[in-house]
């Protein structure tokens, strides 16, 4: 068989209802509560989702799978399609949460605005549009990334995978085979992120 | 066959029409393979797949053994991130007896999973050796040869199997609609004897 038959379309969903007791879904209402709790976020999810209908089987590597969400082709066009001018309060709040851009770009095309709206009447509406950018910033930053909660229980469970497969590793190639090298490799990385995660900096 | 409760994959859920992760489900599993890709070949070896599924599941190594090399339809000794989804969504339809409804919807992947030989047929052995996963059951099947085994040879081709998956997924319906009558008279009498106390 040469084909790879499986269709990976994707749909936004509705929440699992029907099985996991509540009681056993904290995990799980920390992942959907972090996106609930900002509701102009999700605009992001159903864009991803649109811009992410493709045939996984025309991928062949992984990598392929995960592209960041950050900047699709039709956020650059929005972006070359407005005007280039004064940008005024308005225009902004009208575009809040355009999570199409990427962090870095998000910045720079917002400080831009800002340098542009030389044109703002007082210092109050500009503190309000930096104040309102970095927000926006942060929040475009969070939605590229994975919960934490779930990052933890996801690093903790591969690194208990991977030290049981060095036993193997080590019984099957010997310890000083390069592939027992870089599974420990990978182990000490994961440790090192965990710890590092755990680590509560001193005020 | 059952998930680990608590585990990562057990947070994931599936779809319940199209029996698909979503987009966030399949980014936390990319994330997630990576972080079981030491190599960085982005696949999985078999050591690694047998050390993952006997952590997540209660598969025991024959079974382990059994559904990587289904899923290992190159012959590579890996496998890449493409089978692994479709492993995991396998197991989150199982977890959520969404069995009937993951075959039917997909019902040419599963078939190629089957035919193990690559006949273009496959028969009661390949029901049997992945029924912990796909939860086919031997009097459904009897049923279905009965009725639809146009040629005759106790095999299935693809359309037979479509076929196979239709009428399996109509017994579900037929079995949730009649169970979902019965809660609701249930309740209706429940609901009743509290009003005449």
């Amino acid at each position: 068989m040469e084909e790879k038959p499986l269709k990976a379309r994707t749909k936004s969903l509705s929440p699992n209802d029907s099985v996991k007791s509540s009681s056993k879904s904290d995990i799980r209402n920390l992942w959907t509560k972090a996106t609930l709790s900002q509701p102009k976020l999700n605009v992001l999810t159903n864009v991803c989702d649109d811009s992410d209908q493709e045939d996984s089987s025309s991928r062949s590597k992984s990598g392929q799978w995960y592209r960041r969400k950050t900047c699709p082709e039709r956020a650059w066009e929005k972006r070359d399609d407005r005007k280039k001018g004064s940008i005024t309060q308005g225009e902004l709040d009208g575009h809040a949460l355009e999570q199409e851009q990427s962090p870095s770009s998000f910045q720079k095309n917002h400080v831009e605005g800002v340098q542009d709206s030389g044109e703002l009447d007082s210092s109050v509406s500009s503190v309000n549009v930096l104040k309102h950018t970095h927000h926006r910033a942060y929040w475009a930053e969070q939605q590229d990334r994975l919960p934490l909660p779930l990052m933890e229980l996801m690093v903790n469970e591969a690194l208990e995978i991977l030290t049981k497969a060095r036993r193997s590793y080590r019984s099957a190639f010997g310890k000083d085979h390069f592939l027992t090298h870089q599974l420990q490799g990978q182990i000490e990385d994961l440790e090192k992120q965990r710890n590092g995660r755990q680590q509560v900096p001193e005020p | 066959m059952k998930l680990k409760t608590g585990s990562f994959l057990w947070c994931l859920y599936l779809d319940k029409l199209y029996c698909l992760l979503s987009v966030r489900n399949v980014r936390a599993l990319v994330e997630y393979f990576g972080l079981l890709d030491p190599h960085h070949l982005s696949t999985m070896n078999d050591m690694m797949f047998y050390h993952f599924l006997h952590h997540v599941t209660n598969c025991n190594r024959k079974q382990i053994t059994s559904v990587f090399n289904m899923l290992d339809w190159e012959a590579a000794g890996a496998i890449s991130f493409d089978q692994f989804y479709m492993l995991v969504c396998i197991l989150l339809a199982h977890e959520n007896h969404l069995e009937e409804q993951f075959i039917f919807r997909h019902s040419r992947p599963v078939f190629e999973l089957l035919d193990l030989d690559g006949a273009l047929r496959i028969g009661a052995e390949s029901f049997e050796k992945y029924d912990f996963l796909f939860n086919i059951k031997k009097h459904n099947l009897r049923e279905f040869y009965q009725d639809f085994d146009i040629t005759g040879d106790c095999l299935l081709n693809y359309k037979e199997f479509k076929l196979f998956t239709i009428f399996t997924m109509d017994k579900y319906q037929e079995k949730q609609k009649a169970e979902n009558k019965k809660e609701e008279q249930k309740a209706l009498l429940e609901k009743e004897y509290a009003t005449q106390s």
